[in-house]
């Protein structure tokens, strides 16, 4: 099968400054693709060139087996970071306008979208307009616009940024229906949890270069193994200890990066008497932990 | 071009919700219904003035009162002449009239005088110089008329026309206490006149508590004037014809030449085609502003709330900016052709509604001229390009109205240039001033519609519509670099040198900017 998406060697500079540093990368068609990278790595700039919202400056793309993306603009769909609605336009006719946008029947978008906005619980607000809509509501209308017309390929960035956990879960839901579909997801986020829980492949980026690259798995073995501490009490102690390279402390959860010769009795020993210990394993490290890591060195790692 | 029209359709539907549009549309031709139908009706409004009269020449208020009721049959005759040789509504004229005015229309103007004056007086005098047919009936009804004219309404005679005195001031007799009844209102004014107004002004008096409105006493003085005149010409032995021979001012009669190069009479149609340039001017100026304010508007929206970047992964830059114009563009034209067509609406029958009498057509068919109309509309479309062009680039460079009115200033100050130079170039359109403004794109469409009295030459028409479209071409491309570039950017607007940037890097290539 070939690949949704691939890039080779694309490069896009902002005057003297370099967005996009030769990325080359591929994503496999039905599968849900994560998008990491710090603020300012070039994750945007490299999906608005997905989406021919930009051009590269050197090197190629090819979208669903097409070099020029405007011809398949209709079969994409596109959720950008920045999150706005027509306050004046009623979401019926939003979502509509937007299928229509993407080649829809004037008769086939209105369904559609109204079949869409029932479904997913903002039947009541078909004739409302957008301003009346709650921040959470209002992103829904937009991601549910963004799927109107059914599209093979859809790139969200950051889908989940404001939704509560109960919408977080409708969209995580979403997305894996699409995959079920046979559909091509890529989406972006900072958080690393919802990139482990669903993606089955990550790119992480930084400073326009692909630092990490490969199935969720692979990439999760390079990681190697870490420590993982559930605790309740003060957490400043875990910092002091010896024998560990790094402390991931979340407050009620650290994870621990033992450094070489040092092994989890020894971790355990300084702990104990300190915090009140609920959980202590050994585990897969985190993508946080391999994020924070490879952000931190910033050498290319290849996971496949 | 699909996309395109969706868009266009959008904003089109997205205006029409919008309170300015529907204000924008009704305002204007609230303005030009009030401004026709005011004064008809203000006039209307007026009550009819009570004066009295304490006379002691013991001539002149009567004889006043004589002539004013002559003057007035003089008009009613006259419109009555009208209407019978436009055969415009003559079945509406009171029987009286209507009898009378196949005679008015045969009448010579030297003995419409005449005629007034038996009809008035019942002077059967008055009538030796009427020719034997005309005076048969002129004597034969001036019972009938005099009957008609003492008893007749106020608004009877108004229907007929506006002027007479009798719509105006009513004599009372002159008894009691005069100031008294001033003070209360019940009189509005009243006149005293001396023992002998002949001699000097000695005695004569015009008391009243308003002291702004001098109508009453600048009618009553007029009459006054001529009567005592004739009586000091009698008394010195001048004959009638002398006097006004003496009295005679030395005039020029005004003509023009027309496209034949005759010589030919100037109408009220001439003089109306001098001045509605400029109304047009004015229409043209109010529209295209009021209509690229509002792409300014929606472009800054969907700036702002970031929808453009969505826009723009189902359209191109350049098609969602052409159906942003284009969708403007419709709803530009439904409102200056609403607007044109209740101006057109307005001056043919609003008077005619409040009862005033027909006969103002001259500027409704001057509306109706279909050059002057076609023209109207190729340059506001014109102008609106151009200025759709500069005002959506300044649209997408900016995040909120307050930083888009710094860029607009240098806009608004060209937009004013035409309207300050709009008077000297109607007073001359076809000179050098009219014609070098005329081939600045920016200020083509004001300035040829400023001065289509002239009229401009064919071939300054065509060589300023040329480098017009030519500048629409140019700014629309500079327009659509800045688009494509500006509308994702935010932060910070850029500063001019870096928007010329823009322009001069090749399509696809994002200079000197960081995006994340």
């Amino acid at each position: 099968m070939t690949d949704a998406i691939v890039l080779d060697r694309v490069r896009k500079n902002f005057g003297d400054f370099v967005a996009v540093n030769d990325i080359s990368l591929r994503v496999p068609r039905g599968s849900i693709y994560g998008f990491l990278g710090p603020n300012g790595a070039g994750k945007t700039t490299t999906i608005r060139m997905m989406m021919s919202i930009f051009y590269p400056d050197s090197g190629s793309i090819n979208i669903l087996g097409e070099p020029n993306s405007e011809v398949i603009k209709d079969r994409l769909g596109y959720l950008p970071e920045e999150k706005g609605l027509y306050k004046n336009m009623k979401a019926g006719d939003l979502v509509a306008y937007f299928g229509r946008l993407k080649g829809m029947s004037k008769a086939d978008a209105r369904a559609k979208g109204n079949e869409l906005l029932e479904r997913f619980g903002l039947g009541e607000w078909i004739n409302a307009k957008c301003k009346a809509l709650s921040k959470g509501m209002g992103q829904k209308v937009q991601i549910l616009a963004t799927l109107m017309h059914d599209p093979e390929l859809v790139i969200l960035d950051e889908p989940f940024s404001g939704l509560d956990p109960v919408n977080t879960e409708v969209v995580r839901d979403i997305i894996l229906d699409m995959k079920r579909a046979g559909k091509t997801v890529i989406f972006s986020t900072h958080v690393m949890e919802h990139a482990e829980q669903i993606c089955d492949h990550v790119v992480l980026i930084n400073k326009g270069r692909v630092l990490l690259d490969g199935p969720i798995t692979k990439v999760r073995a390079v990681g190697g193994s870490t420590i993982q501490l559930d605790y309740d009490g003060d957490g400043s102690v875990l910092k002091t200890l010896t024998g560990v390279t790094r402390v991931n402390d979340a407050g009620k959860h650290a994870e621990f990066v033992l450094a070489p010769n040092y092994d989890a009795d020894h971790l355990l020993q300084q702990i104990v008497g300190k915090v009140k210990v609920r959980r202590f394993d050994t585990r897969e490290a985190s993508l946080h932990e391999i994020f924070v890591r490879s952000v931190g060195s910033d050498t290319t790692v290849r996971g496949e | 071009m699909r996309k395109s029209l969706l868009v266009a359709q959008r904003e089109i539907m997205e205006q029409l919700k919008t309170k300015g549009f529907w204000i924008g549309i009704f305002l204007f031709p609230v303005i030009i219904v009030l401004s026709v139908a005011g004064p008809v009706y203000l006039e209307r409004a007026k009550s009819i003035r009570a004066y009295a009269v304490q006379d002691s020449s013991g001539w002149l208020a009567e004889a006043v009162e004589r002539e004013a009721a002559v003057a007035d049959t003089r008009r009613l005759l006259l419109e009555a002449q009208r209407r019978e040789m436009t055969k415009q509504d003559v079945d509406k004229l009171p029987p009286v009239l209507a009898a009378l005015a196949p005679v008015m229309a045969k009448l010579p103007p030297s003995q419409l005088d005449s005629a007034a004056r038996v009809l008035a007086l019942g002077d059967s005098a008055a009538a030796t110089p009427l020719a034997d047919a005309n005076r048969t009936t002129v004597l034969a009804v001036r019972e009938e008329y005099r009957a008609w004219f003492d008893t007749a309404s106020a608004s009877t005679l108004r229907a007929v026309s506006s002027a007479p005195s009798r719509v105006k001031y009513r004599k009372v007799p002159a008894t009691g206490d005069l100031n008294r009844q001033v003070r209360d209102a019940e009189l509005f004014a009243y006149f005293e006149i001396g023992r002998d107004p002949v001699k000097d002004n000695s005695g004569l008096t015009f008391v009243s508590r308003n002291l702004t409105d001098d109508d009453l006493k600048d009618w009553y003085e007029g009459i006054a004037t001529e009567l005592v005149r004739k009586r000091r010409l009698a008394q010195e032995g001048i004959s009638a014809q002398t006097a006004s021979w003496l009295n005679a001012e030395t005039q020029f009669t005004q003509r023009t030449v027309s496209e034949s190069g005759e010589q030919a009479a100037v109408g009220m149609k001439d003089k109306l085609r001098q001045n509605a340039p400029m109304v047009f001017v004015y229409i043209l100026w109010i529209a295209i502003f009021s209509i690229t304010q509002g792409l300014l508007m929606s472009t800054i929206e969907e700036k702002s709330t970031r929808i453009s970047e969505v826009l723009l992964s189902s359209v191109s830059p350049v098609q969602l900016m052409a159906g942003k114009i284009m969708g403007v563009a419709g709803t530009g034209l439904m409102m200056i052709l609403t607007w044109v067509l209740t101006a057109l609406l307005a001056t043919k029958y609003v008077p005619a509604m409040l009862g005033a009498p027909a006969g103002q057509s001259d500027f409704s068919s001057l509306l109706t001229d279909p050059i002057l109309l076609a023209s109207f509309v190729v340059y506001f479309l014109l102008g609106y390009l151009l200025y759709a062009a500069i005002l959506i680039g300044i649209g997408s460079v900016v995040n909120t109205i307050q930083e888009a009115q710094a860029l607009m200033m240098p806009v608004m100050m060209t937009l004013m240039l035409p309207l300050l130079a709009m008077v000297p170039i109607g007073r001359d359109p076809n000179g050098t001033f009219a014609k070098v403004m005329s081939f600045i794109p920016t200020f083509t469409p004001f300035v040829m519609m400023n001065r289509a009295a002239g009229p401009p030459t064919v071939l300054e028409y065509v060589g300023t519509t040329l480098l017009m479209v030519a500048a629409i071409a140019f700014t629309l491309w500079a327009s659509a670099k800045i688009f494509r570039i500006g509308i994702l950017m935010t932060g910070k607007p850029p500063k001019m040198r870096e928007i010329v940037s823009w322009v001069r890097t090749p399509s696809g290539m994002v200079p000197g900017r960081r995006e994340e």
